[in-house]
């Protein structure tokens, strides 16, 4: 060996150790928490000084102003959920029941042509709880939160097609491609947990109209983006090495990498995106390990497991993204959405929405009252909408196998917890459910409200991007005060 | 653009003192100046007032029947000088007690935030003034005395900024607003400045003129790295150990000229194309499918991504590339190229479903093509103008409308055009996999249609109702509805229904279906719909446009064709100004035009529609304007718009378009463009960091013929690209050139996406470097490949890979690219979605790329084909690892890497000795579980992957002894090295 040669090696061994013990410090982690998986476990690391977490993008910021709640969970019924046979009860619809209905005009689409007839509910709805809420009376176990729950029949959206009214509905913009409001809110407060993901997203097996974008970080760094558990197979793309590579054999490679690497470095003095690169190798190995721990629920109790339906074949799959999504916001996650869907039911509305309710109601109720009972529920924002409402008439397609087309103008959102105004029906619609005509506001306001709630101020939560402020309403909106307790 | 000649001498000022540090100089001067007694006056008529016009007339004052908090601005002399509060909002002479003050700040407890928005937050110089003008006891002289006032205004006046003739806003306080001249700087034409040196000497005179004092300049960097540098960004693949040595050896004799003899066989390479293809993919937004709830292929986009790659190679000068995309089919009808070319105006993301409205969703491709030509060619996003006048730069509302007439009479179509010679049309027998599919569903169809059949014999007795007339009517059907959607059974219901037959004596539409059936039958319905644009990608169709009248679309689910009499079917379609961009609120007709700010060119040849809209320079002859653009907004003809907004785009003296263009380049090989916003040049974007290199480059163009290559030249041949990214002193550089905006050491980069994938096959000798033709399919992330995924009214198909390695390997640029579903190892590496125009690419480090990079089956196969090949190619272990750090890092490993990499490569044989592995057979078919979406019925289908019936796998790890997969271990550490990811 030469002699420049040993001295490269010292040098590469000197840098190895500094490599080391900068392995154990969390400077860059969390500028490498975004994508599809920057999961890791509180337990990953210790805490480090306030100065580190200072730095890092996902770091705690204040809030605008005073708020009740620190986080949110967003339960998205994508498809569009029927307001007339949910939560927005329509008699007038009985005496019309399948008379003509004929819709002309400028905003005339196909979807409009042909015969079209009135439609009545085939759900009966209840008074539930002390407020008397509206609520069809299949949803069983919600009415016994209805108290918790603060309904709005004032929401309008733009669009009638399904991805870019999700669009609109996660990111404000109709056409995808700008941050959803999770990624805004991250943005905005940070994360209390540093080692997950400040933004996660449960989605169904199978992934919604518009697809991932829906969840994007849009203009906004990438550490903001929704990173999504699937709910089949690896929870994260490639979390694991390739079978047959057990953990011993990865760190003989990843030691060979830190070697190359650190030698590198030394050639290549001040270039600090090396050093963050090779952290990032360091940090994924530990998570590989973590990931699973972070998602298993076998250690919570049986009692809990059955009130959230788990094990029940309607109930299991919503119940546990209920009960993961509790677990995470206990941990400090800023903000879970919740995919389930779909409720586009234009044909056979009793059985479909009979079906989807009956998957989502118990483990909904089950969440609400289980955040209660450890009391989360005054810092935890719960959402439920989906992308618009349905029409109250339909081309009776199946003779007599009545549905409902897509309503941008009229829909029920409900929230509970975080600051909402609980046991309150703001807003209302007309005679037929057509559209909203009482506290009447575009879906940017209702934007504008989710932030106050989390004690952000949409107008001062921007982004300078493409030679503009942006922000999530896209030019700003306003609070709707009467969703505020 | 005319503004005055004193505007002009300040704008030559404002070069050796920043416009804002000039005007606030200027400001604190005053009361010592010659104006002395009237500064204060001065102050509030020039600055303050302008400023409260601005951000505060439009809630408190403006709309007399709404002034919010009560507080009215438009005169505090007559008005009251206290809103609801009942406080003052402005005490003379004590701005820091005064609640506008306060207000304005921002960070005052009692008084909010004003304006509301921090959008529109006031610049730190206006709070000044605003507090400068009330201490001096805030006075607010009368309509009388402003006029005089202004009147006098001297040279200084300039401070003020400046007007801006345009075609004029929808309001007189639009038109007359005054700009700041630093913000106009793309609008003034481009003048070459002088320089003593010449060549890509006159690039370094030109930084060397901005060089802060004290920098020390990095030395140039070594052959090796400046070949790999040079490589990588003209071809985006690393050069090969042979190409290394051979350039080290001659740039040791003379560098210059081994430089200027690599750059020319680099731009002669067919890969260049490729390289500059991928950048400007990512301007216009390629996709091969058209997004949104259908997510449809784009069966003919791939002829438009190589006329990219072929324009590039061949260096059309860019003046002629930019007309082609725009206008091709205006400029050579018959030329199947021209009609590719316009491919560029169906780049965006679009459908029409049943369920929108026709015209919205006509608007909504009107507004995206005037956009995109803006941004894409005029580094302007104009969609700021679509709803009002531009808030910021010099665009009425207007302008934009006059552009978006010039594609009035634009109509999309997949338009008949042969194959070219030059392009690549093999590989076209795939589908066969496509038309299995087809047969698949059309069996399903049958299927169902007999049972429906069946069920409705079965309905008639039990209603006992007479079947004769569905007997006739099935009879009738069958002869000519075989393969229609419904089949027999739905024809046969139709004709009854259509003979008035009352709907309850005919069989039910879905007799005798069980939700499975009617789940299958329109997955089956769906997927013959998706076919026909899967299908249209063997044919010689192109993704095109023609003109002519808006034919009455309700929903498009198959490639449009043009449609018989364009020019006399449909609607004409005029342009108006949207109110608030809302399709349905026609103002004023606007007639075709161009931005106004620049105006026409005397050189233009002014012909066939003659865009009088624009007419420059007449402020107050807007009247004028407006009847003669009414006048000739019916007159305009069908055809030719786009040729004549093409031609003043790409007129010579367009400065907007030449800069646009040289701008990009420059960012394609120094990461960072001279203008911040490669898209949007205007007051909002980032000012180019030296603007004279921006002219300079861009005059050059124009001289050079338009040609890219030449620029290449230059621009690689200077010093400033040609030295090393190490630096002696990074500290003391870093102390004084902080945003590194100097060009003083070079900046490196990490390999984008597709460069990381390709380089990949390229070490593994598996790329397969074939030009052009249909997407190929590479293998991605398994589950993401199965990933089910919604469209409307189904799932969309499996990802399928190629069923052969070498269809598999092909550069990334040939990868299809489905809006729906981004491959998982190019989106985690920046690669940007094709939802916007993406004017830089980001690059951050994240950890998902380590899970794609280090444990992903891609990247294991790369390494074992790396190590097979290095042990095919090599004799002993020392030239085995020679070899892989030849290939991998161009470059010999030092003895202590050899040793680590020997040593690592035993260790793991003994390791790779104890696996076992297991094959895993690729699968046939995939189960889908729905939910379906009508019924709420749970529903399983079969979707059957016929390619993989013929799949043949990358080299796999059962097929390698262990001494192999053992030296993959170390080739897959090499290929995540940070050597191998960055360039320096």
């Amino acid at each position: 060996m030469s002699t420049s040669d040993q001295e490269s090696c010292a040098k590469a061994s000197c840098l190895h150790d500094l490599m080391r013990q900068t392995l154990l410090r969390r400077e860059y982690f969390y500028s490498l928490g975004a994508g599809l998986g920057s999961v890791a476990l509180t337990a990953l690391m210790a805490r480090d000084t306030a100065a580190d977490s200072e730095s890092s993008p996902l770091a705690t910021k204040p809030t605008h102003t005073n708020a009740k709640a620190k986080s949110c969970i967003f339960l998205m019924m994508e498809g569009g959920p029927s307001h007339i046979d949910t939560f927005d009860p329509k008699p007038a619809l009985d005496k019309i029941h399948l008379q003509e209905f004929v819709r002309e005009g400028e905003q005339k689409s196909a979807m409009e042509s042909g015969k079209r007839y009135y439609v009545r509910s085939p759900f009966k709805f209840v008074k539930a709880g002390q407020s008397g809420a509206d609520i069809a009376e299949n949803w069983t176990h919600l009415a016994n939160v209805a108290d918790e729950l603060c309904f709005f029949r004032g929401c309008q959206v733009d669009s009638v097609n399904h991805p870019t009214a999700m669009y609109q509905m996660n990111c404000g913009n109709r056409f995808g491609g700008d941050p959803g409001i999770g990624a805004w809110v991250t943005y905005g407060l940070g994360s209390e947990n540093q080692d997950l993901p400040g933004f996660i997203v449960l989605p169904e097996v199978s992934y919604p109209q518009g697809g991932s974008a829906n969840w994007s970080n849009g203009f906004l760094p990438a550490h903001f983006q929704g990173t999504p558990l699937r709910a089949k197979g690896s929870p994260i793309l490639d979390l694991n090495p390739t079978p047959g590579t057990t953990r011993d054999h990865q760190r003989k490679n990843l030691d060979l990498l830190t070697k190359l690497n650190s030698e590198h470095a030394a050639r290549h003095p001040g270039h600090d995106e090396l050093w963050a690169r090779m952290n990032s190798y360091e940090l994924a190995f530990r998570m590989q390990m973590q990931v699973p721990e972070v998602l298993d629920i076998s250690r919570e109790d049986a009692r809990t497991l059955e009130d959230y339906g788990i094990g029940k074949q309607s109930t299991d799959a919503f119940g546990r993204k209920c009960l993961l999504a509790r677990k995470l916001v206990e941990q400090g996650v800023r903000f879970v959405q919740l995919y389930n869907g779909t409720w586009d039911s234009h044909d056979f509305i009793e059985r479909a929405h009979g079906n989807l309710v009956s998957g989502v109601d118990q483990p909904i109720a089950a969440l609400i009252g289980d955040l209660k009972r450890r009391g989360l529920l005054d810092s935890t924002l719960i959402v439920w909408c989906g992308e618009f409402g349905r029409s109250p008439d339909n081309g009776v397609r199946g003779g007599t196998a009545y549905g409902r087309d897509h309503n941008p103008k009229a829909m029920t959102v409900w929230l509970a917890g975080g600051g909402c105004r609980a046991g309150h029906t703001i807003g209302a619609t007309d005679d037929l459910g057509m559209s909203a005509v009482e506290e009447v506001h575009h879906v940017r306001d209702f934007h504008v409200t989710l932030l106050r709630l989390l004690g952000l101020d949409d107008n001062r939560l921007t982004y300078f991007h493409a030679g503009r402020f942006k922000q999530l309403s896209q030019f700003g909106g306003q609070v709707i005060q009467p969703l505020i307790a | 653009m005319r503004i005055n000649s004193r505007v002009r001498a300040a704008h030559i000022v404002g070069k050796s003192l920043s416009f804002p540090t000039m005007v606030l100089c200027l400001l604190w001067m005053m009361p010592n100046s010659a104006f002395a007694d009237s500064s204060d006056e001065l102050l509030f008529v020039r600055r303050v007032k302008p400023v409260l016009a601005a951000k505060c007339l439009p809630c408190h004052g403006e709309n007399r029947d709404d002034i919010k908090g009560g507080l009215d601005l438009t005169d505090l002399t007559k008005t009251n000088r206290t809103g609801d509060s009942n406080e003052k909002v402005i005490i003379p002479g004590d701005a820091a007690h005064s609640p506008i003050y306060l207000a304005v700040t921002r960070h005052d407890s009692t008084w909010s935030a004003m304006p509301p928005k921090e959008a529109d937050r006031l610049t730190n110089e206006q709070v000044a003034w605003v507090k400068l003008w009330i201490d001096q006891g805030a006075p607010w002289p009368d309509e009388v005395r402003t006029r005089e006032l202004l009147s006098t205004a001297d040279a200084d006046s300039a401070a003020d900024g400046v007007t801006v003739a345009t075609s004029g806003g929808t309001s007189a306080g639009w038109t007359n607003r005054k700009y700041q001249v630093d913000g106009l700087w793309a609008y003034q034409p481009v003048r070459k400045p002088h320089t003593q040196a010449t060549g890509a000497a006159a690039i370094d005179e030109l930084i060397g003129r901005l060089m802060p004092d004290g920098v020390t300049l990095s030395p140039p960097a070594d052959a090796r790295t400046f070949i790999r540098r040079a490589t990588f960004d003209l071809i985006g693949l690393p050069p090969t150990p042979d190409e290394v040595e051979s350039f080290e050896r001659q740039y040791a004799i003379d560098s210059d000229a081994a430089v200027g003899r690599l750059i020319d066989r680099l731009v002669a390479s067919p890969h260049y194309g490729e390289r500059m293809a991928q950048h400007w993919l990512d301007v216009v937004r390629y996709a091969d499918s058209s997004g949104f709830a259908n997510d449809y292929e784009r069966g003919n986009a791939w002829r438009y991504r190589d006329y990219i790659v072929r324009a590039f190679n061949s260096d059309k000068p860019y003046d002629q590339f930019v007309r082609e995309q725009i206008a091709g089919d205006e400029l050579e009808p018959n030329n199947p190229e021209m009609l590719i070319a316009t491919g560029f105006l169906r780049m965006g993301p679009w459908e029409l479903t049943g369920m929108e409205v026709a015209k919205v969703a006509r608007q909504r491709f009107l507004d995206d093509v005037t956009n995109s030509v803006g941004e894409s060619f005029l580094a302007h996003a104009l969609q700021c103008a679509r709803c009002h006048d531009h808030k910021f730069d010099p665009i009425p509302t207007a302008d934009y409308y006059a552009i978006q007439a010039t594609f009035a009479t634009t109509q999309i179509a997949e338009r008949e055009a042969m194959f070219l010679p030059s392009e690549n049309t093999s590989g076209f027998d795939e589908q066969r996999f496509l038309q299995r599919t087809r047969a698949g569903h059309l069996a399903t169809l049958a299927a169902i249609d007999e049972k429906s059949l069946l069920a409705a014999a079965a309905w008639y007795i039990e209603q006992k109702l007479d079947v004769q007339p569905w007997k006739d009517a099935v009879e009738s059907a069958g002869k000519n509805a075989k393969s229609k959607r419904g089949g027999i059974f739905g024809a046969a219901r139709n004709s009854l229904l259509q003979k008035k037959i009352p709907e309850e004596k005919i069989p039910p539409r879905m007799v005798g279906l069980t939700a499975q059936d009617m789940g299958l039958a329109r997955i089956a319905n769906k997927g013959l719909e998706r076919l026909a644009w899967e299908l249209d990608r063997y044919r010689p169709y192109a993704l095109s446009v023609y003109n002519g009248r808006t034919p009455t679309v309700k929903s498009v689910n198959a490639p449009l064709r043009v449609p018989d009499n364009p020019h006399q079917n449909g609607e004409l379609e005029q342009t108006c100004i949207l109110v608030g961009g809302d399709p349905f609120a026609a103002g004023k007709p606007v007639a075709p035009g161009l931005l106004s700010v620049i105006g026409r060119f005397s050189s233009e040849k002014s012909a066939g529609a003659a865009p009088a809209g624009v007419t420059v320079g007449q402020v107050n002859g807007r009247d004028e304007d407006q009847r003669l653009a009414e006048q000739q907004a019916d007159q305009t003809p069908i055809a030719g718009r786009r040729r004549e907004l093409a031609q003043w785009i790409t007129d010579d003296k367009n400065p907007l378009t030449s800069r646009a263009i040289v701008n990009r380049i420059w960012m394609w090989h120094f990461g960072e463009p001279i203008a911040g916003n490669p898209n949007n040049f205007g007051s909002s974007g980032k000012r180019p960091t030296h603007p004279e290199l921006l002219d300079w480059l861009a005059a050059t163009l124009v001289e050079q013929r338009w040609s890219i290559k030449s620029l290449h030249r230059q621009i690689m041949s200077s010093a400033a690209y040609r030295r090393s990214a190490e630096h002696d002193d990074r500290e003391s550089l870093m102390a004084i050139d902080p945003q590194g905006t100097s060009y003083a050491s070079f900046k490196p980069r990490r390999l984008s996406a597709q460069e990381l994938r390709d380089s990949m096959l390229s070490v593994t000798d598996e790329l397969n470097r074939t030009l052009g033709g249909i997407p190929n399919r590479p293998e991605i992330n398994f589950e993401a490949a199965m990933q089910p995924r919604q469209v409307m009214g189904t799932f969309a198909s499996a990802w399928v890979p190629n069923p052969l390695p070498s269809q598999r390997h092909r550069r990334s640029l040939y990868s299809l690219k489905l809006r729906g579903l981004m491959d998982p190892a190019l989106e985690v590496f920046n690669a940007p979605a094709p939802d916007f125009s993406c004017e830089r690419r980001e690059s951050s480090t994240i950890v998902p790329q380590v899970f794609l990079l280090f444990n992903s089956r891609a990247s294991q196969s790369r390494a074992l084909a790396f190590a097979s090949r290095v042990l095919r190619e090599s004799t002993t272990d020392d030239s085995a690892i020679t070899k892989c750090f030849r290939l991998a890092f161009g470059r010999t490993p030092l003895a202590s890497e050899l040793q680590a990499c020997k040593h690592h490569w035993s260790t793991m044989q003994v390791i790779q000795a104890q696996i076992n592995f297991a094959t895993q057979p690729i699968p046939l078919e995939v189960r889908r579980d729905a939910v379906e979406e009508n019924s709420g019925e749970r529903i399983t289908f079969v979707e059957q992957l016929y390619a993989n019936a013929e799949f043949v796998p990358d080299l796999l790890p059962q097929d390698c002894n262990a001494r192999t997969r053992a030296l993959a271990d170390v080739c897959l550490v090499l290929l995540n090295s940070n050597e191998f990811a960055y360039i320096y």
